[in-house]
């Protein structure tokens, strides 16, 4: 007998070219947007950590089975509206179960798929906390992760949590769907909210159109030779609606790898862009630092970057210099630093706000030092002599920016404020919380982005954060998370801490906290400190250099709390005066610790 | 057959040329507490131990590690499920 004829037939990744007439998201739901995309041939593609296409989901079929999927969902006798929480893998089943509520009336909530070594109990934690803080009724996750979430879920009352298999189980009920209207909410969207007070994003039909039509006609221009891939996690707004929702809606393909993969090995990412002569790839300047650090340059000429027009970066403060090391390296390969977009939103409105103008580049702003501190002013000086900063593109047809001081009064260009927007892709609130939504979201309709910045020629430009919040590698993380950690120690407690960031010699992010400390003994503070690192990553992902410091050195404000600002400073003054006393202790990576301070 | 003696030795001269040998090493050295490793970090030593070993270190499994050892049992046995 022939083996060869018994082998299953080899993958086809779905085309580029379409055989329907180009629709650039002008449709006033993601359900009608699917139907559309249904009708050509074009679809989400998946590849393996080894660089290999396992499963094809032209959304012909994608409409099918989240049809079907929806009139089984129906079966549960849910409440129109009910949270349907999704352990979001990089996998098919993500798009089917989220496409399902769209067409069930049912709001899809992507929970993170991702677990730290050893972080079993906070990993569990963290999903119980966001299955609370949706109130979901029904859970989904993948074997893999299926034990994670049921313990997750015990006891929070849900009507079903399961495997894709066991939803495929249900039987389909008998009658018309009714897909999610305009005014209705089309998904939640948890985001930078701390893990002890998430905060679920609610976005409607008719504003996540509103930024997807804006998006892809204005911002990227999407055209019938655009393909998309991506390696972003679709529980992150970047993923979800730059790399899936936006595609969908205009009916391009799109080639997904994990992301654990990518960081594994970002050369797949390229490898992919290659073989697909995709155009457009999006990521956080992590993505781009990462492949800068890891490709080697033999490899380079095995790729072809030709096709990449646009290379979008944004959700992190953007450095030009690791573009540029990006563009150099991978020049020999095609890519055009030219091809660099870099971008400005956030979950809150829905994803972008700013696009800078295709086929520049980055444009880069070079501010002088001291007017930048003293008058909060953005002096423009010779390139290479000041801060320099990245413009991010003039805001989206139908949006308003405004810069303002901490008064709400409106600033001239090149002042630095408080950076507000308003529009249609603005999100109605966060999910159930009446407060917090009032603290960013003003009665006209003005969202606080927590960011700081200025404009230049209408070109918005990203400062700094007024917000707490840090980001490494990528990651948001929430000063309240790492302090907490430190806080339930029992040595600690009530001792308090404080966290912040700082940048290292390469300019990079990184976490700092300062920690109020009674233990005279080295040994038992050693044994603190391994287990403070040990729970902090667990938990949260990321290393952090932990600096014990007296009671009652960390600063409080006004109103008695401890000030975070205040101890950043006296954390730089220390590192600033360590520096000049020895600088070899200066580790390689840039980190420098402070253990001698509670001496 | 690889088993976890042959383990052990592999994964010291990795992690000790992912912390530039800056830490003694044991089979009850804790990746994160004791080693600081941070995510990339492990990212690295994850890729080494599935092109060493040819196996692929699902996300799940990892859960419960806590030290060199904790590590070394695991890959173990994903080799013998291979």
């Amino acid at each position: 007998m022939n083996q060869i004829l018994e082998n299953e037939p080899t993958l086809l990744a779905t085309p580029t070219k379409n055989t329907l007439p180009l629709r650039l998201a002008d449709f006033s739901t993601l359900a009608e947007a699917l139907d559309y995309a249904a009708q050509g041939e074009t679809g989400a593609n998946f590849y393996s950590g080894k660089g290999e296409l396992t499963e094809v989901v032209p959304y012909r079929l994608l409409r099918v089975q989240a049809i079907s999927l929806g009139k089984r969902l129906l079966s549960l006798s849910l409440k129109r509206g009910a949270r349907i929480a999704i352990v979001a893998e990089t996998n098919a089943y993500f798009l089917r179960f989220f496409f399902a509520c769209q067409y069930a009336g049912m709001i899809p909530v992507a929970l993170p798929a991702v677990i730290n070594i050893g972080g079993h109990q906070a990993y569990v934690e963290k999903l119980r906390g966001l299955l609370k803080g949706c109130d979901a009724s029904v859970a989904i996750a993948s074997n893999q992760f299926y034990s994670f979430l049921t313990e997750a879920a015990e006891g929070l009352g849900l009507a079903f949590v399961g495997t894709p298999d066991a939803f495929d189980a249900l039987p389909e009920q008998n009658s018309e769907l009714q897909p999610s209207a305009p005014n209705e909410t089309a998904y939640l969207q948890f985001t930078s909210g701390s893990t002890g007070f998430p905060r679920g994003v609610v976005i409607t039909e008719q504003t996540v159109m509103a930024n997807l039509a804006a998006t892809v006609a204005h911002g990227i221009s999407m055209n019938e030779n655009d393909r998309c891939v991506s390696w972003l996690p679709f529980y992150h707004d970047m993923g979800l609606v730059g790399c899936m929702l936006a595609l969908i809606a205009s009916q391009r393909s799109i080639d997904y790898l994990d992301t654990r993969e990518f960081a594994m090995r970002p050369r797949r990412w390229l490898e992919i862009l290659t073989k697909t002569k995709a155009s457009i790839a999006f990521c956080p300047p992590f993505g781009y630092d990462l492949c800068r650090r890891r490709i080697r340059p033999d490899d380079v000429a095995n790729y072809d970057l030709s096709a990449w027009r646009i290379a979008g970066v944004g959700a992190e403060p953007i450095r030009y210099e690791v573009l540029d090391e990006f563009a150099k390296l991978l020049a020999p390969a095609g890519f055009d630093s030219k091809a660099f977009v870099p971008c400005y939103g956030m979950a809150e409105t829905s994803l972008a706000l700013s696009f800078s103008p295709l086929g520049h580049g980055v444009v880069v702003d070079w501010i002088d030092t001291d007017a930048l501190s003293g008058e909060l002013l953005a002096k423009p000086v010779e390139a290479y002599q000041g801060n320099s900063f990245v413009r991010c593109g003039t805001i989206l047809p139908e949006h308003e920016v405004k810069i303002t001081d901490d008064d709400d009064n409106e600033l001239a260009e090149r002042h630095i404020g408080q950076i507000k927007v308003r529009g249609p892709s603005v999100m109605s609130g966060y999910f159930r919380l009446t407060e917090q939504t009032q603290q960013v979201l003003s009665a006209d309709g003005w969202l606080d982005t927590g960011d700081l910045g200025y404009l230049v020629d209408g070109n918005i430009v990203v400062t700094g954060r007024c917000k707490d919040m840090l980001i490494i590698n990528g990651r948001n993380i929430w000063p309240q998370d790492i302090e907490h950690i430190v806080e339930r120690q029992p040595e600690l407690k009530a001792l308090g801490a404080s966290a912040f960031s700082v940048t290292d010699a390469d300019n990079r992010e990184i976490a700092i906290v300062v920690v109020q400390c009674n233990l005279s003994d080295s040994e038992e503070r050693s044994l603190l400190e391994q287990r403070l690192h040990r729970e902090i990553f667990e938990a949260l992902g990321i290393t952090c250099v932990i600096e014990f410091v007296p009671r009652q050195t960390i600063p409080r404000t006004s109103s008695g709390k401890l000030s975070r600002s205040a101890t950043r400073e006296g954390y730089l003054r220390r590192r600033d005066n360590e520096n000049r006393i020895d600088t070899a202790q200066t580790s390689v990576d840039g980190n420098v610790t402070l253990m001698s301070s509670i001496n | 057959m690889t088993d976890y003696q042959q383990i052990i030795p592999v994964l010291y001269t990795e992690l000790a040329a992912i912390t530039k040998a800056t830490v003694a090493i044991d089979e009850n050295t804790e990746l994160t507490g004791d080693l600081k490793l941070d995510s990339l970090q492990m990212m690295e030593l994850l890729l080494i131990i599935e092109d060493h070993f040819d196996i692929s270190v699902p996300v799940n499994v990892l859960s419960d590690v806590k030290t060199i050892k904790d590590f070394a049992l695991q890959i173990e046995n994903l080799i013998r499920c291979e």
